[in-house]
């Protein structure tokens, strides 16, 4: 009977074809009447949306040093005032958040009053992904540096020449990292090594540049659960396929800088975006992913 | 047990029954079937992983190597993208029975076949999902599949078999997005690959294909030839109309002067129109290389 099956398996593979002609239209993901809604603003410059296990959304106000906390009714108040420039935030699987400390050159750790903790100092730091054994990887956009500290606190240099990676995010699987070049047009991705060494470097997705632009203006990103990544941009939120094609751009919730995006809510259906002096958020037809195991 | 295979069948006949038993205007011909007398070709399959040029994928390719093959002689050589889907005799293009066939009539010259699936980049730990290179290396414009087929596998094929070094005698082929990526790898390197064949070809907005009429029509003529076949229910969606952007690509090829056919059939994303006419194909790609010249006097 198995070979029976095998047989058919066979003679599918020959006149179906691949599943890669199927494609994933931004259309999959938009709901009519849904779009970006104001929930906080009168901030510098907002960044490094994070969502806590309830689904709550954390975001830092970079030149105050402020971090707000959305709660899940969109309340909004203030979680720590001594940030220290923290631009790139995100909770572990351990329940802390972490951050990327400008102002400080620090990976930190946050305790729940808001007091930062260094784990990793004296380095150039924009954003960061903890994934759900503890591996930190954060971008370095002074060095075009990738930089990995394992879960006991070693920090390693894991990738370079990069013209200035920004965003950094793993896949929902955590075996593959993507960080994105401001200043180019490229998504890069790397496959993850037991010990956090990255390997298999390539330019897997390209995006859409501005007309008469060469530079991306690409920052924060994040994936959803079927695996799509979605990457602010100049020109919009830039959603990409598994196969790292482009599905398309949704627009900005206003003309001003888009630095950052996550899922959050209690059911990871509406995605958080960090612009400048303000923060939205608007429901997708799709849910996002925590690095959890 | 019995039960779970059952169902296993089921699901796939259900998925794929629409194109397994779905009335096709297009049959195979007698060229496409093996014809008793006809010496049969060899079909060995091999496995790279060693390429730099696409680092850390895997990828199984294929060789087609003719009854009549001389290895004293220079020898054509035809690339089939998704090879996996061109080699198999129960597959939508039958190519090495074709290749059998056409081969015995003097239609093509003796010419070794090459059917590369594209690259997969394993995860490292478990758990993970590979990335799926084949619209990176399909899709994406530019030279570096051209550059991994003449930098890397060749070479490697070289060692075993005597290929020609003209691009005379050079083909490539494909569907879909390999349908785009055989026309980008002759148009970046015209010095190695004179003939291209395009089934379904992906000439829409994937990683930026659609600008190719245009680029054709302002782009002095390169020395290639190029077959396209489509279907008129083609895809139409995030990534362009198919239908439309082949007939663009006709348009421009017949505009800059090209060497070129185009077929319209009425079949979907499918490679069983372009399959069945595959002899045709072959012996309007070859018909004025040498050996098709010599065995017809």
């Amino acid at each position: 009977m198995m070979k029976k099956c095998l047989f058919l398996l066979l003679i599918c593979g020959g006149f179906c074809l691949p599943v890669d002609a199927q494609d994933l239209p931004i259309s999959q993901i938009m709901i009519d009447g849904e779009g970006w809604e104001l929930l906080s603003e009168g901030h510098q410059f907002t960044e490094g949306p994070a969502v806590n296990h309830k689904g709550e959304v954390f975001f830092t106000d970079v030149p105050t040093s402020e971090i707000f906390k959305i709660a899940l009714d969109g309340k909004v108040t203030l979680f720590s005032e001594q940030a220290n420039q923290t631009a790139g935030l995100i909770f572990g699987a351990d329940g802390k958040l972490y951050g990327t400390s400008i102002g400080g050159k620090a990976i930190v750790q946050f305790d729940n009053a808001g007091k930062p903790t260094a784990i990793t100092e004296g380095v150039n730091c924009n954003d960061l992904v903890v994934l759900a054994d503890g591996d930190v990887f954060f971008t370095d956009h002074v060095d075009g540096k990738i930089w990995h500290v394992s879960p006991d606190g070693k920090l390693k240099e894991v990738a370079a020449g990069i013209a200035f990676p920004n965003g950094v995010i793993a896949w929902p699987d955590q075996r593959q990292l993507v960080v994105s070049d401001m200043k180019g047009a490229s998504l890069w991705n790397f496959v993850i090594a037991a010990d956090g060494s990255l390997k298999h470097q390539q330019p897997y997705s390209t995006m859409q540049l501005p007309v008469g632009s060469t530079e991306s203006g690409a920052d924060g990103m994040t994936v959803d659960s079927i695996g799509r990544l979605y990457v602010c941009t100049t020109l919009g939120v830039q959603v990409f396929d598994t196969q790292g094609r482009l599905s398309g751009i949704l627009s900005k919730p206003q003309r001003a800088f888009l630095s950052n995006v996550t899922f959050g809510g209690p059911e990871m259906n509406y995605l958080y975006a960090t612009s400048k002096d303000k923060v939205y958020r608007r429901k997708l037809k799709t849910t996002g992913v925590r690095f959890t195991r | 047990m019995r039960n779970l295979t059952h169902g296993i069948m089921a699901v796939l006949l259900l998925g794929c029954s629409s194109l397994l038993f779905a009335q096709s205007k297009y049959e195979y011909g007698p060229d496409s079937q093996p014809q008793e007398g006809v010496p049969q070709g060899e079909v060995t399959q091999y496995r790279w992983e060693k390429s730099k040029i696409f680092p850390g994928t895997q990828r199984d390719y294929w060789i087609y190597v003719p009854a009549q093959y001389d290895k004293s002689k220079p020898t054509s050589v035809m690339i089939f993208n998704d090879g996996g889907g061109y080699v198999r005799d129960n597959g939508h293009s039958r190519a090495p029975i074709v290749f059998d066939n056409l081969i015995a009539q003097g239609k093509m010259p003796v010419t070794i076949g090459i059917f590369i699936n594209p690259g997969i980049i394993p995860a490292e730990q478990e758990g993970g999902k590979p990335r799926r290179n084949r619209s990176f290396e399909y899709d994406s414009l530019g030279d570096l599949y051209a550059r991994f087929l003449i930098e890397e596998l060749l070479p490697e094929i070289k060692k075993s078999y005597n290929l020609t070094e003209s691009a005379e005698g050079r083909a490539i082929c494909g569907l879909s997005s390999g349908g785009i990526c055989a026309f980008t790898a002759a148009w970046e390197r015209p010095d190695y690959f004179s003939k291209v064949v395009s089934y379904i070809g992906s000439f829409t907005n994937i990683r930026g294909g659609h600008v190719y009429p245009a680029v054709i029509r302002k782009t002095e003529r390169k020395p290639i030839r190029v077959f396209l076949q489509e279907g008129s229910s083609d895809l139409d969606n995030l990534f362009g109309n198919w239908p439309l952007a082949n007939e663009q690509m006709a348009a421009a090829l017949k505009f800059a002067g090209y060497d070129y056919q185009f077929v319209m059939g009425t079949e979907g994303h499918s490679g069983r129109h372009g399959g069945t006419i595959l002899p045709e194909i072959l012996e309007w790609l070859w018909r004025d290389h040498p050996e098709t010249l010599n065995a017809n006097k």
